[in-house]
């Protein structure tokens, strides 16, 4: 496969993002605009600019119709995709770390950070999912994480849940209505950040990725690791893909660490695990500094990743990927063609009898 | 002309393409597979015949694009892509390097099996052999000589980590020198020299030329190549040289000759060349 760079920042990612029908990437990076791409051959179309700091974070409204963005300039703002303008701005005390819509667009969370004095909060906020619609400047929920800030955070399945991924390595479970703290559980090793949190397409489970070389498997209702994901440096994100069983993670020694490691020490290499098996099954090269954020073609032809560099890669899919099996699979897709065939031949009989008849 | 076609020699050709500006119909044959043949006849630009054969097959490739992704193809650009064309812009996109991702159980034991596999670089200087084939190589005179081609063992342990790069010091491993890599190895201006029968010849006088040093050194035999260091700029020698015997007897001779003789002012050293680490 020939990977797409997309140099349309001058600054490292922070994320990436493909949109629900996954033709479009979204990349926002340290350099304050938003870049949105064709995913099938990297066109830029268009750049949303307003934010007068650092974008942390960028999601997409379910239908494509708008996009949301978090900046360290203290604000949520909402664009509309479609031509770049700026349609409300939300300021908050301290930057926003990550802003996610749920399932239908109507709300959107946004992670504050803990700043001077400012406890990390968890805020939600009412779209009206039209261009032209005032939207309203009320929160519609605050949480206050007062033990350990959340940096990452999101919907659950029907908007149930708001899932939080914390500084200390723990995930806590937020009832979406009232915001009260269900439960909290540290999965990850303590003290070590959770770096990012990406969900299955139904989200009844989700990815997260640690600092502590790890990404491990979730589920949402009650927040039971099913599978880890252990690799051999830090982790700054993970993905899951469609398709294909397999997950994604991203990261390689910070950016502070890498000034005397090559491209080859550094880890700066997408890993791509079996989602089921927990195994490795390659990597791929490319960056050259660590990768700040993995994003997965919700189609499931391509991923996307944002690195330090300051390069977003895009890579589509060869047949080889499709073709991975284990053996296991291999033999349980036989077995059921096998039964499939033998069904239909058993009708054909049943439906020639019927005609004798 | 079809008649004439038929009557024609070979030895003719030549003649008959410049006499006869006309060119054959194009030709259009059906295969049996479903592809198509174009047989085209054009004049090139020394006016010869040039002809075409082309093998078409037409592939329907039947693609069922979702609808709001086939509007959104067709949306204007904004921002600071507003004034690109259509396509992507060659400042922001760019086309990488071609990446092979196959996923694998072992990847990694296929990723190392990859960088040891003797097999794999030998059949990588086999394909060197094949691009640079010519007579003196002197893997081609081992060939011809019916000795086992060197090559792939000593470039095998130099082109070893595959994708990383070494260093050409470092190359072939210690102590010995990997042919296959080093500039003057295979493929190299000189060939491979024959380090048994090279002297190496210090305290050179500045002023001394290739050629006087070529008549000293022939009275003990053949001399197949002096090498004179000098220096870019001012082209004057700098004071060392290597002599190349086809004997290495003869080389042994000369050494042993030659060692203190008197050369402009200067006292030759003279020994047998070490091999290039």
């Amino acid at each position: 496969m020939r990977p797409i760079l997309l140099s349309g920042h001058e600054r490292a990612l922070t994320q990436v993002k493909y949109n629900a029908d996954g033709d479009l990437i979204f990349s926002v990076s340290k350099d304050q605009q938003i870049c949105v791409w064709y995913a099938h051959n990297g066109e830029r179309l268009g750049t949303y600019h307003g934010h007068v700091g650092a974008i942390w974070t960028v999601d997409v409204e379910p239908t494509s119709t708008l996009i949301a963005s978090g900046s360290a300039d203290n604000t949520i703002k909402l664009w509309d995709l479609k031509s770049g303008k700026c349609l409300k701005t939300w300021e908050f005390p301290t930057a926003v770390k990550r802003v996610e819509f749920n399932e239908d667009g109507t709300k959107l969370l946004g992670v504050t950070e803990k700043r001077m004095g400012h406890l990390g909060t968890i805020v939600v906020l009412d779209i009206k999912v039209d261009v032209d619609a005032e939207q309203s400047d009320e929160k519609a929920l605050t949480i206050v994480c007062d033990e350990s800030k959340a940096t990452v955070a999101g919907w659950s399945y029907l908007s149930k849940y708001i899932i939080a991924g914390h500084e200390d390595g723990s995930v806590s479970q937020y009832d979406a209505k009232t915001g009260d703290q269900l439960v909290n559980y540290n999965i990850h090793e303590l003290g070590q950040p959770i770096t990012d949190l990406q969900w299955a397409p139904d989200r009844s489970y989700f990815i997260t990725a640690s600092k502590d070389k790890t990404a491990k498997l979730v589920t949402a209702r009650d927040l039971e690791v099913l599978k880890t994901y252990t690799a051999d440096t830090p982790m700054n994100s993970a993905t899951i893909t469609v398709k294909k069983d397999f997950v994604i993670l991203g990261g390689g020694q910070a950016a502070m660490d890498v000034t005397r490691t090559s491209a080859r020490q550094g880890k700066f290499e997408a890993r791509f695990y079996h989602k089921i098996f927990e195994e490795e099954v390659g990597r791929v090269r490319g960056h050259f500094g660590p990768l700040n954020t993995v994003a997965a073609d919700p189609t499931g032809k391509s991923y996307c990743s944002g690195g330090e560099d300051g390069y977003v890669r895009v890579h589509h899919f060869d047949k080889g990927y499709f073709d991975f099996m284990y053996e296991v699979e291999r033999e349980r897709m036989n077995r059921l063609n096998q039964e499939e065939q033998q069904r239909q031949q058993k009708e054909a009989k049943e439906a020639a009898a019927q005609q004798k008849k | 002309m079809a008649s004439v076609e038929k009557k024609h020699d070979w030895a003719d050709d030549e003649d008959l393409d410049e006499t006869t500006q006309e060119l054959p119909p194009p030709q259009r044959i059906t295969n049996k597979d479903g592809s198509t043949t174009v047989i085209e006849y054009r004049l090139n630009d020394a006016g010869q015949k040039v002809k075409t054969t082309r093998r078409i097959r037409l592939i329907t490739h039947k693609e069922v694009v979702n609808p709001r992704v086939a509007e959104r193809k067709s949306w204007s650009k904004f921002g600071a892509s507003a004034k690109d064309s259509t396509g992507p812009a060659p400042d922001t996109t760019s086309v990488g390097e071609n990446i092979i991702f196959r996923p694998s159980t072992n990847w990694r034991k296929d990723a190392k099996a990859e960088e040891a596999d003797p097999n794999a670089v030998a059949m990588k200087d086999k394909l060197k052999d094949k691009q640079v084939k010519t007579p003196w190589r002197p893997s081609a005179r081992r060939e011809a000589a019916g000795l086992p081609d060197e090559t792939p063992a000593a470039g095998g342990a130099g082109a070893g980590k595959k994708g990383s790069y070494v260093p050409p010091a470092l190359r072939g491993g210690p102590g010995g020198a990997g042919a296959g890599e080093r500039m003057g190895g295979a493929g190299g201006k000189y060939g491979e020299r024959d380090d048994l029968a090279t002297l190496r010849v210090t305290n050179v006088s500045e002023m001394a030329e290739e050629n006087e040093l070529r008549e000293m050194f022939e009275r003990f035999g053949r001399v197949t190549r002096v090498f004179l260091a000098k220096d870019r700029d001012t082209g004057l020698a700098k004071g060392f040289a290597f002599i190349s015997f086809a004997d290495r007897e003869d080389a042994v001779k000369a050494c042993n000759k030659m060692d203190g003789w008197g050369f402009k002012h200067l006292i030759l050293r003279v020994e047998f060349a070490k091999k290039a680490a």
